[in-house]
């Protein structure tokens, strides 16, 4: 995904993929709308990833298409007003799972391999 | 595309446009919080408008990578290809029209023979279960009957048959019975049935108003009551929903009627009402006069094998205790559909091959076409693929393409077809039951738009292949100049090899109809016997009181005023006219001076019964002896006359003139004598090998009331009829006169099923050598296009015209003539299963395929001719310049 921003030095670049499973880990805790996601995500990695806005929305019709997430017009909860809200599918949180546990398994992986170069150098 | 707006809206357009505001939507309620997100943290309005703005990013930009999220859908691609299908064929208008005609021809021959197969031979009958209802014969004894395997049943056998069977839920016998119907506005003759009780009850058919026959009504005395079909109850009462109850006059006596059939309900074939078989002692205790036809419906659980099984037990035993009449007489059960459409397999099976082979060459056509169409685009697709069009996608859109061309011509077939289906339900008329009712019904649909498909596949798939096959197309259509140079000489010989199956296919679908053709000039020019030039017969059945003067007398004055009228040479009447297909009866005669035999063993001739004048009035000659004369009358010595082949069977190596015989079923006792010998008649059909042995009886000595009136006119049979009809008039004003026809049409008549067959195929066959024709010369015509240059370079290093012709007709030659080998090679090989349709010629007849052989050639080498002729037409230098 080459619209992932990094607006400076100190923010993480993402990885190819990662942002659809960062989407959907958003999604498990309920419904939320595009602006709602691009937020929360900037809230709990404390703005350390930043999703410039303009590509969560390619993002989120991709998985919609693939059926991970189901896309529909309703009232937020707080105003009179209809936001287009996104929900995790069954096939969403499975595939939420297995990207996951891939996730798990790369970043174990690499971590074992730097842990080893150190002890190598120590 | 304002062509079908519908469809266009079905494939795209809402959920795309809709997809697109839904998008542009959420950008904007995405730009709205982020704005009020911003000005809550204090900036102004516009600024915070525009750093919302900013951290979306290009909203165009957006916009369209989420587009290309959404992907293509299949239906969408396929919109896409349907509008550029459609572009295409537009364009190329003369293609178009060309190839939707082609198929259509095919598919709507396809269509309306299987409407008829369909009809005839898939659709279950209109009755409840109809798979169970089964007709029931005699087998009778093949040293008395040679090649007969199927035989009429007789009372008693069926009454025994009827007590002693366990596999029928029910079992019935009819028999036809024709009836004079006066006082409801014009005198009519009617065809119906006499049948016994169950026979409604086989049919499971309940009455549309009233009620069926009961036990009572099945004794002589209490059967005077009638149940009337659909069709005669709208055509001579009307349709009144009261006639139920009311009594007409039938046959001068007083019938009751008791109800009315359902419009579908047509059993026997033809019938067209019901009278009650009601048996006196005699009647039930004839066991070996033939008369009936029996049907029956299986029990529940039991199976054909079983019900034939049974039968054939009943059979022994009733050889075993009525040796005299029954020895020798077996049982046969056949599924009462199969019987019905037995004459009508075989030519159909034979018509849907020959128009599943037109559809084929119809789609070889098409294939061709796209070929020569597509190998012009191939600078075009070469392009697409260069773009990044995958395979697959280009494959699509070629399909689409033919499947295009496959539905429009479908459409068109289907069309087609309708007027087809009108056009061969005339002609097969009265050799299809009116049970079966030939339309175009949902089957029908399904199998004209499988067809279609199956053609759009055929024509798309190849040419298709063809062109995304390999690189190698793509970069050296890009390029190579478009149509000067040779290189796919591999697609002209896939062209070449398609007209081959053309010819091929042709060749035997020619060699078919050829035999047919060849089958009806045998019988045109077999001899009949009698003279049928200038001779008319009408029928004039009386009402059937047996031995009633009456009839005899009023056949005798109406002769006498037609011998009257000038345009008459010479009149008779006959109770059976030669040819007209009903079969004749088998009687036992026992002959003077032989020892008394059983029925069983008697010696087996047909009868017919004549007036003085009859044999003059068709010029059948009197070989031997004398003619009947008005002085042969019921109180004279009982006279017969016999042909030859009856004197010869009867009496070998006899004088027959004054032998004498007694006939078992008329009057056992009485001895008939013969006085004169006739010649041979063909009374029972032109194909039969051996002319039938027949005996004659005067009319004034055995009474028919179904006589026909024979008259030799001098001139124009039309104005001859209308005489005719005239003078019986003059003698009874009340006498229907039915059937009025030539002989020469009744001789046609007889064979009028092979006509028809024979017609179909000779179209078929046409079409199919249209087909082929123009899948030569397109073959050919594009070739030369192809050579253009080469033939230039050719021509200016010397070649004459007349080269340049040969050349180019013998390329054309080459498929056919290896088409027409196999052609032949399959006609001989699937002959066989012709045997039936044809008469009198052998399936390998070598005049037909000469003929065959010498048409193909010439229709081809017309073919040729025009692109050749083109050809000799290339300027070298123009060609040349153009490079």
């Amino acid at each position: 995904m080459s619209a992932m921003a990094l607006k400076s030095p100190d923010r993480l670049e993402l990885l190819q993929g990662t942002l659809d499973m960062i989407i959907l880990r958003t999604l498990l805790l309920g419904r939320a709308h595009g602006h709602e996601i691009a937020r929360h995500i900037q809230r709990t990695t404390e703005d350390l990833l930043q999703v410039e806005h303009g590509s969560l929305y390619p993002a989120l019709h991709r998985l919609e298409r693939r059926g991970w997430v189901a896309g529909k017009w309703e009232k937020a909860s707080e105003r009179n007003r209809e936001y287009k809200y996104y929900r995790l599918t069954v096939a969403g949180r499975k595939q939420l799972l297995r990207e996951q546990s891939k996730w798990e398994q790369l970043a174990g992986a690499i971590g074992r391999l730097l842990a080893a170069g150190q002890e190598e150098e120590s | 595309m304002k062509l079908m707006p519908w469809l266009m809206t079905l494939l795209r357009g809402r959920s795309r446009r809709q997809r697109e505001a839904d998008l542009e939507r959420e950008l904007r309620s995405h730009l709205e919080l982020e704005a009020e997100e911003q000005a809550a943290a204090g900036l102004s309005s516009e600024d915070a408008h525009y750093a919302a703005q900013r951290a979306l990013g290009n909203t165009l930009r957006v916009t369209e990578s989420t587009r290309a999220a959404w992907g293509w859908t299949f239906l969408e691609r396929l919109a896409q290809d349907v509008r550029f299908a459609i572009r295409m064929l537009r364009k190329n208008l003369a293609f178009t029209a060309l190839a939707v005609v082609v198929l259509a021809l095919g598919i709507g021959a396809n269509t309306a023979i299987f409407s008829v197969v369909n009809a005839a031979l898939l659709r279950p009958l209109p009755y409840d279960q109809p798979d169970q209802i089964m007709q029931v014969f005699h087998t009778p004894p093949q040293k008395s009957f040679p090649g007969i395997s199927l035989f009429a049943v007789s009372n008693a056998n069926f009454l025994d048959w009827q007590d002693q069977q366990h596999v029928f839920e029910h079992i019935s016998l009819y028999h036809f019975h024709g009836m004079n119907l006066t006082g409801t506005g014009r005198p009519d003759s009617i065809l119906g049935a006499e049948v016994t009780q169950d026979f409604f009850a086989v049919m499971h058919a309940q009455p549309l108003l009233g009620r069926v026959f009961n036990a009572e009504e099945m004794n002589p005395g209490r059967d005077r009551e009638v149940i009337l079909s659909y069709e005669l109850w709208q055509s001579h009462f009307g349709g009144d929903p009261t006639v139920a109850g009311r009594d007409f006059t039938f046959d001068g006596q007083s019938y009751t009627v008791i109800g009315v059939m359902p419009e579908r309900f047509q059993m026997p074939v033809r019938a067209r009402f019901w009278v009650p078989a009601a048996w006196g002692p005699t009647d039930r205790a004839n066991r070996s006069n033939h008369n009936s036809l029996v049907i029956a419906r299986l029990a529940p659980r039991i199976n054909l094998q079983q019900a034939q099984a049974e039968m054939d037990t009943i059979s022994r035993r009733l050889e075993q205790n009525y040796p005299d009449d029954n020895a020798g007489w077996g049982a046969r059960v056949i599924p009462y559909h199969q019987q019905l459409v037995a004459d009508l397999r075989t030519p159909l099976l034979v018509l849907l091959g020959a128009v599943s082979f037109v559809l084929l060459i119809a789609c070889t056509n098409v294939t061709n076409l796209m070929l020569a169409k597509t190998a012009a685009r191939k600078k075009e697709i070469a392009l697409r693929t260069a773009l990044g069009a995958s395979r697959g996608r280009v494959l699509q859109h070629l399909m689409v393409e033919a499947g295009f061309l496959s539905a429009a011509g479908g459409a068109m077939g289907l069309l087609l077809a309708h007027y087809g289906t009108v056009l061969i339900v005339d002609f097969f008329g009265n050799h299809l039951p009116r049970s079966i009712q030939v339309r175009l019904d949902g089957w029908v649909l399904v199998f004209t738009f499988g067809i279609s498909i199956l053609c759009g596949l055929l024509a798309g798939l190849l040419p298709a292949l063809r062109l995304t096959r390999t690189d190698r197309t793509l970069n050296d259509s890009l390029k190579e100049g478009l149509g000067r140079t040779d290189s796919d000489s591999g697609r002209g010989r896939v062209r070449n090899l398609l007209v081959m199956a053309e010819v091929v296919l042709s060749t035997m679908l020619l060699i078919a109809a050829g035999l047919l053709v060849r089958t009806l000039w045998v019988l045109h020019n077999i001899n009949p016997g009698f003279d049928p030039q200038n001779v008319i017969t009408v029928t004039v059945p009386r009402a059937p009181l047996k031995n009633d003067p009456r009839h005899a007398i009023f056949v005798q004055q109406a002769l006498e005023r037609l011998r009257g009228l000038p345009g008459v040479q010479s009149a008779g009447a006959v109770s059976e006219v030669p040819l007209s297909g009903q079969g004749g009866n088998n009687l036992p005669v026992q002959l003077e001076g032989e020892p008394p035999q059983p029925v069983a063993q008697q010696k087996m001739v047909g009868s017919n019964t004549v007036t003085p004048g009859y044999f003059a009035a068709i010029r059948v000659p009197i070989l031997r002896g004398r003619d009947f004369n008005d002085a042969d009358t019921d109180d004279r010595t009982s006279v017969i006359l016999v042909n030859d082949a009856a004197a010869k069977r009867l009496w070998p190596g006899q004088y027959p003139i004054g032998k004498r015989l007694s006939i078992t079923f008329f009057d056992p006792e009485k001895m008939r004598e013969v006085v004169g010998v006739v010649g041979d008649i063909k009374e029972r059909g032109l194909e039969r090998p051996s002319p039938p042995a027949l005996i004659y009886l005067p009319h004034r000595q055995y009474q028919s009331s179904m006589m026909s009136l024979v008259v030799r006119g001098s001139s124009s049979s039309a104005d001859l009829i209308a005489e005719v009809t005239r003078a019986v008039h003059e003698v009874d004003k009340e006498q229907p006169v039915l059937d009025p026809q030539t002989m020469e049409h009744v001789i046609a008549d007889s064979f009028s099923d092979r006509r028809l067959n024979m017609w179909l195929l000779v179209a078929f066959a046409g079409l199919a050598l249209l087909l082929a024709a123009a899948g030569i010369y397109g073959v050919l015509a594009y070739s030369v296009r192809r050579r253009l240059r080469e033939i230039g370079i050719r021509m200016a290093l010397g070649a004459q015209v007349a080269d340049v012709l040969q050349m180019i007709v013998m390329e054309g030659l080459r498929p056919t003539v290896m088409g027409m080998a196999l052609g032949v090679g399959g006609a001989v090989a699937v002959g066989r299963l012709f045997t039936t349709m044809i008469y009198g010629v052998k399936p390998t007849d070598p005049n037909t395929y000469v003929a065959v052989i010498v048409v193909l050639l010439a229709v081809s080498l017309g073919a040729s001719l025009l692109p050749a002729y083109r050809a000799t037409r290339v300027q070298p230098l123009d060609v040349l310049r153009e490079e």
